[in-house]
């Protein structure tokens, strides 16, 4: 990237560039874990409300009305599959297993998918 | 062990990532091989003598997780000295105060047979 | 055929531009590079680099349809239309599609891509093993086209601390190498936040290397070998 006094252009329009399925699996694995950091305080809360009382703990499953309930479920559902696929795919890729571009490509692939699939089922028991 | 300045954030990534991996796997499977989860289930997993250490670990796993990414983020979308060592306290500051709060709940329950 | 090409003339313009252009392509034009060339008879204003014209120097190295490629080995067959040609993301426009390589090339040099070897010279030379030559495929190969390192987002924040894909591979060329004495200084210079560990592993880099190299592969064997020596 140009430096600061550097008047000279510089190409990175993000959205003019195409990127690879493992590029977009790759960055869904930071925002899904920016998200998961977020959850972390209210999961920390959420555990100590679970142990105060059998009343606390029947609260916490109605503690959001029902279209947030649904809606942050369902994004949490998403972001933690994603994450956790994600994360096992690159453990593994670490120590050499589905390295190969090919399946590098197709891993990603079924991280996305599965994900998104976590994320329907969520949103169903939600709605059901 | 010998840790290096560069690698060490890569193995803390990999290692509680491994940890979380695990605690996950053996909670899901405790949870699903007995009776549905009511309270008195829930409070007896975790004030237990082992489910405690065990939901303090994860979370200690999850934290550390947490702080090697988020710096990860940082360290690249965000230039500014400045601004960099503001959103990095805070990211520190919220993972601590997730720690501390986790050990005193589970310190204030913890109640192991006998 | 129609292509559409960003333009910047430092003198001139302030800010660049694209410019579309139509051309029909000859008969013995067979690569992007044949259309570019036929192009510049048309506007001899049209700047980019190109030499070898076979994929071995690796200066036509440019954005092509949002991928990073050898204008010289994409083939016109199958160029989806208009043809979109940028310089390679991240990197300093110089004029139109030539970019400034100089931090590319000082990484490149930081990483000392030649043979050290504080032994006493052999007699002949320095003999290997058909197994210890084989270690160096898949590295050698690198012409340094930067296609990688400009198409991988690491690089692109940290295009001044983190040694790029090009960079590392060519540096897990001389680790690989059995006559090399110079590992442990050369994992030192490596062990860092931003020199290798900026690496997400998101592939780009072997997604678009022309020569079908794998410049992740190679610093996933950096990391392993960080960790061997650490363990």
């Amino acid at each position: 990237m140009a430096k600061p006094g550097d008047a000279r252009p510089v190409f990175l329009d993000l959205f003019r560039i195409r990127f690879p399925i493992g590029a977009i699996a790759s960055i869904l694995h930071r925002a899904s874990g920016v998200l998961l950091f977020l959850a972390l305080p209210p999961l920390a809360l959420g555990l100590e409300m679970s142990l105060r009382g059998e009343a606390q703990f029947e609260a916490l499953r109605s503690l959001l009305p029902a279209p947030w309930r649904i809606v942050i479920g369902t994004i949490l559902a998403w972001a933690a599959t994603h994450h956790l696929l994600a994360g096992i795919r690159h453990l593994l890729m670490d120590v050499g297993v589905g390295s190969a571009l090919g399946t590098a490509r197709a891993s990603a692939r079924a991280v996305l998918a599965i994900a998104l699939l976590a994320a329907l089922f969520a949103a169903w028991r939600g709605l059901s | 062990m010998r840790l290096f300045r560069g690698q060490r954030a890569w193995l803390v990534q990999r290692i509680s990532a491994l940890l979380v991996l695990a605690l996950l796997a053996a909670g899901g499977l405790a949870l699903l091989l007995g009776p549905p989860l009511d309270h008195a289930r829930w409070h007896a997993l975790a004030t237990g003598v082992h489910g405690g250490p065990l939901i303090m670990l994860l979370f200690a796993a999850l934290c550390a997780h947490a702080w090697v990414g988020m710096r990860d983020i940082v360290l690249d979308y965000v230039q500014p000295r400045a601004l960099r060592l503001s959103v990095l306290t805070l990211v520190a500051l919220v993972l601590f105060a997730v720690l501390v709060r986790v050990l005193l709940t589970l310190a204030a329950h913890f109640a192991p047979p006998g | 055929m129609k292509l559409s090409i960003y333009r910047f003339n430092p003198e001139t313009d302030d800010r660049p531009r694209m410019q579309a252009y139509e051309i029909e392509p000859e008969a013995g034009d067979k690569k992007l590079l044949d259309v570019l060339m036929r192009l510049r008879t048309v506007d001899d204003s049209l700047s980019f680099r190109r030499s070898c014209r076979e994929g071995v120097c690796g200066s036509d190295a440019m954005n092509i349809n949002g991928r990073n490629g050898l204008a010289c080995l994409t083939a016109l067959a199958g160029l989806k239309e208009p043809v979109v040609l940028r310089p390679l993301p991240g990197f300093p426009v110089i004029r139109d599609l030539i970019v400034d390589m100089t931090q590319f090339f000082a990484h490149y040099h930081a990483i000392k891509p030649y043979l050290i070897n504080d032994g006493p010279p052999p007699e002949r030379e320095h003999l290997q093993t058909p197994e210890q030559r084989a270690r160096l495929d898949g590295l050698y190969e690198c012409i340094l086209c930067a296609c990688c390192s400009a198409f991988c987002p690491s690089y692109w924040w940290n295009p001044d601390k983190f040694i790029g894909p090009s960079g590392l591979l060519q540096a897990y060329r001389f680790i690989a190498d059995s006559r090399d004495t110079a590992t442990a200084e050369r994992l030192d210079y490596l062990d860092d936040v931003y020199r290798l560990y900026r690496c997400r592993t998101i592939m780009n880099c072997t997604e678009v290397c022309p020569k079908g190299l794998s410049p992740s592969h190679a610093i996933e064997r950096i990391r392993l070998a960080l960790l061997q020596r650490s363990s």
